[in-house]
Formats: structure tokens, sequence, C-alpha cells
């Protein structure tokens, strides 16, 4: 059952953590992968399909920088609609999470 | 899982999608497995992390089926957003089938008494007047002009309900796959 909730948050906010994620700086597929998945465990590969939803959703937008060490990286960036994403549900989240927290600190 | 049979499963299972799509797709991979490398990971762990190539490619391909069925409403796309939501195993087909062969037999219905009804208000209205003696031409060419509005109606009504079933089906699929369900099991669980 926990286990469970843990998955389903999960779920709920990995196009969020990408979000903010990029807000900080542009980054490559590995990297938002290997951050992610450090923080939240989830399987690497699911970031690319999210990557590319995201992108046809356009609030993110990629271009290509030329790598020493093999072929050219990919690298993402926000999109002004993608930092307005960022903002709604930044703010819903933290109503979201304020009020569980609220709750779940006046059970004790 | 070698870095090898992972893209070639992951391009097996993309078959059908577009050639430049399929290679778009596996350059993402092939790249996370040479930045994880670069980064001392064995490709069997960064295989495992991936999670299941199968399972990715169903995803990727359902994504394509519902976006050609958002840009271009046409009964092809219409059929294949379907098959690519039944095609993500997020859904019990055993529930979903019944109710999508009655919507979709109710429809079929549908419109054909509209292309019956078309055709028979055709027929009154050209052959009519030489056929049925006793009636005066102007009211068989009105009846028959009403039966085929009436047929023209009875299609378009069911145009639109075909579509908003269509999208209800994408709408549901999307719910499953926004979620991205089975692939965030544990990398563990994995074969």
């Amino acid at each position: 059952m926990v286990e469970a909730v843990q998955v389903q948050l999960k779920k709920g906010v990995l196009e969020l953590c990408v979000l903010a994620l990029l807000s900080r700086g542009d980054a490559y597929g590995y990297e938002i992968a290997s951050r992610l998945a450090k923080g939240i465990e989830m399987s690497e590969g699911t970031i690319y399909p999210l990557m590319r939803r995201m992108q046809a959703d356009g609030l993110v937008a990629t271009y290509l920088v030329e790598s020493s060490t093999g072929p050219s990286r990919k690298y993402y960036r926000l999109t002004d609609a993608g930092r307005a994403r960022l903002e709604t549900q930044k703010t819903e989240w933290t109503a979201f999470s304020g009020a569980v927290n609220a709750i779940l600190g006046g059970a004790e | 899982m070698t870095r090898r049979d992972f893209i070639a499963r992951l391009r097996a299972g993309l078959a059908g999608l577009p050639p430049s799509a399929i290679a778009d797709v596996a350059a993402d991979y092939e790249t996370h497995f040479a930045d994880a490398e670069a980064a001392g990971r064995g490709e069997a762990e960064v295989a495992a992390a991936l999670g299941d190539p199968d399972r990715l490619a169903r995803e990727l391909r359902a994504e394509a089926g519902l976006k050609r069925w958002e840009a271009e409403r046409n009964p092809s796309a219409a059929a294949n957003a379907v098959f690519a939501v039944l095609g993500l195993g997020a859904i019990d087909i055993l529930i979903l089938l019944p109710i999508l062969l009655w919507v979709g037999g109710t429809l079929l219905g549908l419109f054909i008494a509209a292309v019956a009804c078309f055709g028979v208000g055709a027929v009154v209205m050209v052959a009519g007047p030489f056929v049925i003696s006793g009636a005066p031409t102007s009211a068989l060419v009105l009846a028959g002009l009403g039966v085929m509005a009436g047929g023209t109606s009875l299609g378009a009504v069911s145009t639109l309900v075909t579509i908003a079933s269509v999208n209800a089906l994408v709408w549901y699929g999307r719910l499953h796959m926004r979620l991205l369900k089975p692939a965030l099991e544990s990398p563990g669980s994995l074969p």
C-alpha cells in the first residue's frame, strides 16, 4: 500500500521535477535521468518518453551541442510555456503538500 | 542485457513508425549508454536502470498514434489511435473490448442507416414521379429531399459521436500513459 502510494506520487511530480531541474539550467538527457533517478527512485528510461511529450507540448525545446567524447548531445531548455507551467505546478504542489503536511503534523 | 540487445529490442518494438522517428529514439538511448559508460557504469546496470525496452517502445508508439489522431482526424488515424491505446496493455481488455465492440457496432449501424436513408431519398426523388402514379411530382421530390436530409444529418451525428468516442478512448489511454505506469516499476523487477 505504502509502495503504491509512493509510486503514484512519483508519477505525478515527475514533470514538475523536470521543469524545476531545467529552470536551473539547460541539461542533456543523461543528466536529467541520473539526477532524477538519484532523488526519486524510478526507471531512467521513462525520462525520454516524458521529454519527448514535453517537447511536443511546447514546454521544452532542444538544441544539439557537439561533444568531444561521442555523438553530439541533445540539450533541453525550458520554453516560456514551460516556465509558466512550472510556476502553476509549483504553486499547486506547495499548497497541496502544505495541506498534507499540516494534516500529518496534526495527527501526531 | 547488453546495450546492443536493448537498442535492438527497442527498435523492433518501434517497427511501423517512420524510420527517422525510430532513429531519433534510438539515438536518445545510444547517447544515454555512452554518457553512462563515461560515468563509469556497466552496460548491464545501465540497461536495467533504463527499464524494459519493449514497454518503452509500446508507450512511444502509442504516443505517436495519439498525436497522429490529434493532427489528422480521419478514419485511418482513428483506427491507429484505438489500436495504439489497446496495445498499451494499460487497460483491462476484457472489460474494454465488449464496450468497444458495442459502441463500434452501434455506430456502424447508424452509418449504414444514414447511407440507406440517403439512397432511399434519392430514389424517391428521382424515380418516384415516374413509378408512383397518383401522387404529385412536387410532393415526391420534397419527400425524397427530406429523407435525404435526414440521412445526411444522421450521418453527421454518427460522425460526431465517433470522434467523441475515439477522443474518450485517447483520453483514457493518455491518463494511463502520462502516468508511465509499467515503466516506473522498480528496475529490480525487470527480466
